[in-house]
């Protein structure tokens, strides 16, 4: 009698353990940028009110390093128990592979999105005092003069070259590219009059703007974002350029439900006016996708991105 | 202007707002004292509390607290137990280190203290006052400007150093050499790294600090035998003299300038502010060769640089909401999450909230005086354990600072490389200060050197000699200081070989 209870308390036991809420412990998600930046800061604010609807707090684990290599490759490498993410793009994402390469992880066969936190469109900015007042003029200038332009990048492969580059092969264009660390150097360059064209997220350039510095001559994507900038639609390029996705990741092998738990946590912080917010007020927006639909996005940014790789091996 | 200036005062001058920079300030201290635990690192953990304070007048000052105690507090292990706390305590380690083998680490701390507290006092004023025009001149240095004066600095680094010139200039290169190691800045090519993933970031500069600099020393400690029951010195030594203040009162003067020179300029940084600052004190000197064998003037010269960076290199940050390093970064996603916008129209719209901060780092100095003389005494009682319990707690350190840093068992490796190869320079009588700045100045000079050539493009000549006349201009003088400083010092030598040990 006595072992037919234990049996059964064992049983019970374990049953309980099967049906124990996930997640029981804080969860870790993988940064690999660097302290301070857009990526660190977005990161923080959506794990903060992201903790409360999952009921465990987020703790970001700052990785940086190769180019966010390091950090996406312990992601990969860590238990795929659901408490681990990854925080990434689509640059890292998709392009990396080609750029970088990396026998260690592949991210199409090692991770699957949790969903993507919101995105960005880039602009094409130059000083409101110079000499160019539309992005007609400044084409037109680029063609007549090539390479002489100079337009100043954050850095290789990421949120400004990346554009850069698609900008040139499908315009058929040549820029003088001058590398900065970063966002805010290649923007000082231009103010400066180093570069005499760059990129920026609007969001970050909307003081500039009013303060008569800064002029933009085309946003990315189909719609216009500003009164009288041309989208790079209309300019001539894919609409899909120039799009930044922030992406939260989970290793592949995450259990079914956990996974949808996870993607339900980030569908009911989409209600919370308070995120959204934090999030303007960081100068982003709360465009949210769910993992599932953003798959969709996935397959083409790696499409659009092999083009890219194969056109500048072709050169 | 003078209505914000006057709003923000009064905005300042709140108790809380000094309660927190004191918080700050001593957290600050504490985590620069840590070898390892870099300023950003505990910045980046600290700037959500400071966002839940809600209040930027709180917040904002809180982490500048940070900022400075860090500064300091990183000559603290760097005088005693000669392990730079962070990279802008690598010229305290000369004279620093010495005071504490002779029996005055107390000096030596507050030296430390009154020429950072005095130098950064003037910079954040100066920063206050002359924000906008300093905003311009800021603009105007570009890659070109940049990378010649860090070219002309690591010459005069080079030629100054301890030792026949040849021997700083091989130490120099060999630096450089080292920086190279990685991944190429422009491409992301690896260069030197055998294969490896550890290799591709290149070395870490802490490892490579606290390699250099601590091990040679619990080296020749172990080597001495004399660890049994000793200490460095039975009392803290000391307190520093009115009279000795006065003495290096010309020296924080013209450290004060350095620093505030070298903060205006993107990209420079506090180790080349305290090096230069260090350099400079020891060429105005009546008596250079005393320097690295425990004068307090070094400690002065070094310490009063590397503070005075701090208050401008938060101008481009508050006037373009343009970053200029790791630290400022986090300042603006601080002052963002405030729901403040850094950049040209901040002064506009919320110019009391400027004017408010920057008085609050001017106040902070007080502060900082105040907990800074409090907690020197403490401090330097380090000094009065026993040798055989304090050489393996500093050695813990080394290591454990290390790992903390990164994370990165590589760096260990790094350390222990670095120690060994810190241990056979002392042997053979090379000074390693030329190669670590070559090596944190040779990766910086190499990337602001290849975004010159990008905007150079192919008529260099027309662009060296037409647009960038600056830049030519500090090229060519380099050759020329370069060999009349290298004459002093040898001049100096001479005379101190011929006197006999000073």
């Amino acid at each position: 009698m006595p072992a037919i209870l234990f049996l059964f308390g064992i049983v019970l036991f374990r049953l309980s353990v099967v049906h124990a809420q996930y997640p029981e412990k804080p969860l870790t998600l993988v940064t690999p940028f660097a302290a301070g930046g857009s990526s660190d800061l977005n990161a923080r604010v959506f794990t903060s009110f992201l903790s409360d609807y999952l009921g465990q707090a987020v703790l970001i684990k700052l990785v940086p390093g190769q180019a966010g290599q390091k950090g996406t490759l312990e992601a990969a490498r860590s238990a795929s128990d659901g408490y681990t993410l990854l925080f990434t793009d689509n640059y890292r994402d998709q392009l990396h592979k080609y750029t970088f390469r990396n026998d260690a992880y592949d991210t199409n066969r090692d991770f699957v999105p949790v969903a993507r936190v919101n995105y960005g469109q880039i602009g094409i900015i130059v000083r409101a005092d110079g000499a160019y007042e539309t992005w007609a003029q400044l084409e037109a200038d680029a063609r007549a003069r090539p390479s002489e332009i100079s337009m100043s990048h954050s850095g290789l492969w990421v949120a400004l070259f990346v554009p850069m580059l698609q900008l040139m092969k499908d315009l058929d264009l040549s820029f003088k590219m001058v590398p900065y660390r970063g966002g805010g150097p290649a923007k000082a360059a231009l103010l400066a009059g180093d570069a005499d064209v760059s990129m920026a997220f609007p969001a970050t350039v909307v003081a500039d703007v009013e303060a008569g510095l800064i002029r933009v001559l085309a946003t990315a994507g189909s719609e216009r974002i500003l009164e009288g900038v041309p989208s790079f639609a209309e300019i001539g390029l894919s609409p899909t350029t120039g799009y930044i996705h922030r992406v939260v990741m989970a290793p592949i092998d995450i259990a079914e439900g956990r996974l949808r738990i996870l993607r339900e946590a980030f569908a009911q912080m989409q209600g919370e006016e308070a995120y959204h917010r934090m999030m303007t007020q960081l100068g982003e927006n709360t465009e949210y996708l769910d993992g599932a639909d953003y798959e969709a996005v996935r397959i083409q940014q790696s499409n659009d991105y092999q083009e890219l790789a194969q056109s500048l091996l072709d050169q | 202007m003078i209505e914000t200036l006057l709003a923000g005062l009064d905005a300042a001058l709140r108790i809380d707002t000094f309660v927190w920079i004191s918080g700050g300030l001593l957290l600050g201290m504490l985590m620069g004292s840590l070898p390892g635990f870099t300023t950003s690192m505990g910045m980046s953990i600290l700037v959500p509390i400071s966002f839940l304070v809600g209040d930027p007048l709180i917040g904002i000052p809180f982490l500048i607290g940070v900022y400075k105690g860090g500064i300091y507090g990183g000559s603290v292990p760097a005088i005693l137990i000669s392990m730079p706390g962070t990279g802008a305590s690598i010229a305290t380690v000369f004279d620093g280190h010495e005071l504490t083998k002779k029996g005055q680490p107390r000096k030596a701390l507050e030296m430390g203290l009154y020429a950072s507290v005095i130098s950064d006092l003037f910079s954040d004023v100066f920063t206050l006052v002359m924000i906008i025009p300093v905003a311009a001149i800021v603009l105007g240095f570009g890659p070109p400007e940049i990378a010649s004066v860090m070219f002309l600095s690591l010459v005069i680094i080079a030629v100054t150093s301890m030792g026949p010139v040849v021997k700083g200039l091989l130490m120099l290169c060999l630096g450089i050499w080292f920086g190279f190691v990685g991944a190429d800045p422009f491409s992301g090519m690896p260069r030197y790294t055998f294969g490896t993933n550890e290799l591709y970031d290149g070395f870490h500069l802490i490892p490579m600090l606290i390699g250099l600099f601590a091990l040679p020393e619990i080296f020749n400690a172990v080597k001495e035998g004399d660890i049994s029951g000793s200490s460095v010195g039975r009392f803290v030594g000391e307190r520093l003299r009115l009279d000795e203040l006065k003495k290096s009162l010309r020296t924080i003067c013209r450290s004060t300038v350095i620093g505030t020179g070298v903060g205006l300029i993107p990209g420079l940084g506090q180790p080349i502010a305290a090096m230069m600052g260090y350099i400079a004190a020891k060429n105005a000197s009546k008596h250079p060769e005393t320097f690295g064998k425990g004068e307090l003037d070094g400690v002065a010269g070094a310490e009063a640089a590397n503070n005075a960076v701090n208050g401008p290199t938060m101008v481009p940050l508050l006037t373009l909401g343009i970053p200029g390093d790791a630290v400022t970064a986090l300042l603006l996603g601080a002052f963002m999450m405030q729901g403040l916008r850094p950049g040209p129209t901040l002064l506009e719209t919320n110019g009391e909230i400027v004017f408010a901060i920057l008085i609050a780092m001017v106040i902070a100095n007080f502060l900082f005086l105040v907990l800074g003389y409090i907690s020197i005494p403490l401090f330097a009682r380090v000094v009065t354990i026993k040798r055989s319990l304090l050489i393996p707690v500093t050695i813990m350190l080394a290591f454990s600072g290390t790992y903390l840093a990164r994370s990165n068992p590589f760096d260990i490796v790094t350390l222990i490389g670095f120690g060994l190869v810190g241990i056979a320079a002392r042997s053979a009588k090379f000074d390693v200060a030329p190669m670590v700045m070559g090596f944190i100045l040779g990766r910086e000079l190499e990337y602001t050197f290849g975004q010159t050539l990008a905007l150079a493009g192919t008529d260099w000549v027309r662009f060296a000699l037409t647009e960038r006349i600056g830049m030519t201009a500090v090229v060519l003088a380099t050759p020329i200081v370069g060999v009349l400083l290298g004459v002093r010092m040898s001049k100096f030598r001479q005379r101190a070989l011929k006197g006999g040990q000073a």
